[in-house]
């Protein structure tokens, strides 16, 4: 790098100047937006070069990812650079589709292959692999000094995403307890909100939905108003957990409602059919009925992010990010769309949405683990966060200190209208509502498959909850969890 | 002399030409698609009136991929190479093996020949995710993991069974007096294999190569869990475009036109052989 170019970048680092500056003089000497940003992380990591740490202690030792095709691996690989010259590491890469991404993290991980170090995980696939040994407890490497950089900073991470990660193996078990192993570490995670179309809601003179009841009669309007084969909100309803998980759990558990309870012996009992729940599924049953998609029983992430973004309809209750996504370039409704956080339950004190997690994990039988913790605690670290909140789409950070970073928050602010204020109320209630315990996948595919039996009036709301609720119990039982 | 009277004969063309619709249809949409953006793809209500654009294909073929967020590097070529070329070395390691085997088979009656042949068989009905977890941990004590070798052997679980049995069944059509003759003649067994009943076998070989081949070509789980992302076939580098920022219908059309052409081009080609080879080699003399 030029002399010129350096120090411009360091004072920016060092907060000399603001970022206005940082670009008139980057521009002034010829430099593009684009190689700005390199500059300024390659200056951002020449300082965490400086703190002390040992950072090339493993130099010259090569680790192997496994990576899911995602925007946060574009981040992870568009600054890869600057960890190979912070450590004299080198890291090597498999991307694979995230339709076919968790096969391969199995077979490799069933198979006890030391081929990759470390990959990328949801957070609920640890409540598999951690108990099945696959993969290493992160606690014994963030607690030791030796082997973390003092500025890595652990308790940034909000403790809602921290906590998600962490889990002490007992069925039914608190996340983040005390005695919880860290099996991963979040790169970022997806919060469930409202995202809705502002043109057609300015249209139709519809104001943003404030609970369930209002959710409810304003899809029903804004189906009305659009017409045609459009409808008024996009929720998941193929027959699969990830029905469940996003904006259903997160206003299902807005009333307090849970999946399981834990007794005091620790064995789990269904709790889909309280009188609460009852409730909350008939409503949601009637909103799909009455307002969703005609064919939302094949509906996933895809299926309610591509019709929100083609302008088919008026809002979705999804991850945050898919509207994000959708705001964006190449999509009828890019800009048009806006954001607001969701709270069910008029007589809640705020949102309480679940959460997806994308995060880094350590395979036990990786060779090199000290090695992999290096990249593990630079890419889910301060320096990389930013980078990627800043410069590519590393959203939702899950760092406190990148949500209180101007820049980005401008960023976001400008182009995603109310993604921050969604944020900044949401995030304290924000984390995983589900029970913890090795049954997740095929009890909560087993949920979606009752909901989309109601919503196709196979089943009445209530005998359909019973009818679910005996069945989780009976597999509980013969799991010798109940 | 055509005893079709006219009215039947247009009563034909249409039926022919409804048939031909149907099937063609959603191959003649996915071309549409592959020549559109993702934005005209998704109109509603959708339109065969459309500005087309090269750029799915310029970005299939460059490596460059734009979505709404950013550029990808896409690796679909190497993936349409990875599939050629598994492909093309099973089929021919397959008929290497196969061929000798099924005129074995066919012609020489040894102890154990059905059980064998019928071994060979079963390796078509075990799903291969049984099989997968221990050839994965094989492979990787045996230094296989991650390579064409690995691959090309374990494609042989596809192609030698399906070659065996079709090309088994074709000799065995072949009367073996043509063969008997050819060796009072004064020739060896190998000339007489050589000579005469590979090429009498010919169509049934063509046959069976194809089939092969394109069995191969659809395989999308052995090489998905056996090999990294650098020799990944078509099968799973196509779900590339399936992102979690949207789906771009447009690469994944131009990539199915561009990945289902050369099978096309090789069943239009091998069309006579197809047919000829799996009839004949059906029949029973």
């Amino acid at each position: 790098m030029y002399d010129k170019e350096k120090t411009l970048a360091d004072a920016f680092v060092a907060k000399k100047i603001d970022r206005r500056e940082l670009l008139r003089g980057m521009s002034a000497l010829g430099v593009t937006t684009a190689m700005a940003s390199v500059l300024v992380n390659a200056s951002a990591t020449r300082a965490l070069a400086q703190n002390g740490f040992d950072w090339k202690a493993h130099e010259g030792t090569t680790i192997k990812l496994l990576l899911n095709q995602h925007p946060y691996t574009d981040a992870m690989i568009a600054n890869l650079e600057n960890f190979k010259e912070l450590t004299g590491m080198d890291v090597q890469y498999d991307v694979f589709p995230e339709d076919v991404y968790f096969e391969r993290v199995t077979a490799a991980l069933a198979s006890r292959s030391s081929e990759y170090d470390a990959f990328m995980s949801g957070a609920y696939m640890t409540w598999t692999y951690g108990p099945a040994g696959w993969i290493d407890d992160l606690n014994e490497y963030i607690n030791d000094p030796s082997k973390t950089n003092p500025d890595y900073n652990w308790e940034d991470v909000l403790e809602g995403v921290r906590k998600s990660c962490a889990w002490n193996g007992q069925p039914g078990g608190e996340l983040g307890s005390a005695d919880a192993k860290q099996w991963c570490i979040p790169l970022a995670y997806e919060q469930n909100n409202l995202t809705y179309n502002q043109k057609v809601f300015d249209a139709a003179g519809l104001s943003v939905p404030t609970d369930l009841d209002s959710l409810v009669e304003t899809a029903a309007a804004a189906k009305a108003a659009m017409g045609g084969n459009n409808y008024g909100i996009g929720v998941r309803g193929s027959r699969s957990w990830a029905t469940i998980h996003p904006g259903f759990l997160s206003g299902y558990s807005n009333f307090g409602q849970v999946d399981l309870t834990v007794g005091a012996d620790g064995k789990l009992s269904a709790a889909m059919n309280t009188d609460v729940s009852k409730t909350f599924h008939a409503k949601w049953v009637d909103m799909i009925q009455n307002s969703g998609a005609s064919d939302w029983s094949t509906h996933t992430w895809y299926q309610v992010g591509t019709d929100v973004g083609a302008g088919r309809s008026a809002m979705m209750y999804d991850a945050d990010i898919l509207g994000y996504f959708m705001n964006g370039p190449g999509n009828a409704e890019a800009g048009n769309l806006a954001f607001s956080a969701f709270k069910a339950n008029p007589d809640a004190a705020a949102p309480t949405p679940n959460i997806w997690i994308w995060a880094m994990a350590m395979s036990s039988f990786s060779t090199k683990k000290d090695a992999a913790w290096y990249f593990l605690q630079w890419v889910t670290g301060p320096e990389h966060s930013l980078f990627g909140a800043r410069e590519m789409d590393l959203v939702n950070p899950s760092r406190a200190s990148i949500w209180a970073d101007d820049i980005f928050r401008a960023k976001l602010s400008s182009s995603y209208q109310g993604y921050v204020e969604m944020h900044d109320v949401s995030a304290p209630g924000a984390s995983i509502k589900f029970t913890a315990q090795p049954l997740f996948f095929d009890l909560t595919t087993e949920w979606a498959a009752t909901l989309q039996q109601m919503v196709a009036r196979q089943v009445p709301v209530d005998e359909g909850l019973d009818m679910l609720a005996e069945s989780v119990n009976r597999q509980l039982a013969e799991a010798g969890l109940r | 002399m055509d005893t079709t009277g006219p009215v039947e004969r247009v009563l034909r063309g249409i039926a022919i030409s409804l048939v031909i619709l149907f099937f063609m249809f959603p191959i003649f949409w996915i071309l549409l698609m592959s020549f559109q953006t993702n934005e005209t793809i998704l109109r509603v209500p959708p339109s065969m009136v459309f500005e087309p654009t090269l750029q799915n294909y310029r970005a299939l073929i460059t490596g460059r991929l734009e979505t709404q967020t950013s550029t990808l590097e896409i690796r679909f070529m190497s993936n349409l190479y990875n599939s050629f070329f598994l492909s093309a070395t099973s089929v021919a390691v397959g008929l290497l093996l196969g061929v000798p085997a099924a005129y074995a088979f066919a012609r020489l009656k040894f102890r154990g020949s059905e059980d064998i042949a019928f071994t060979l068989l079963s390796f078509r009905f075990a799903p291969p995710l049984l099989v997968l977890l221990p050839l994965t941990i094989y492979f990787q004590q045996l230094g296989l993991s991650n390579t064409y070798g690995g691959l090309i052997w374990v494609y042989q679980l596809i192609v030698l069974p399906l070659i065996l049995w079709i090309v088994r069944g074709y000799f065995e059509d072949i009367p073996a007096d043509v063969e008997y003759a050819y060796r009072i003649a004064g020739h060896d067994f190998w000339a007489t294999f050589w000579k005469v009943s590979l090429p009498l076998a010919m169509p049934g070989i063509a046959a069976a190569g194809l089939l092969a081949f394109i069995f191969a070509w659809n395989n999308f789980i052995f090489a998905l869990v056996l090999a990294s992302a650098d020799k990944q076939p078509v099968t799973v580098g196509a779900l590339a475009f399936v992102t979690a920022s949207g789906i771009q219908y447009g690469q994944i059309a131009a990539g199915i036109v561009l990945s289902i052409t050369p099978t096309f081009l090789l069943a239009i080609l091998a069309q006579r052989y197809l047919v000829e080879g799996l009839s004949l080699g059906a029949v029973k003399g």
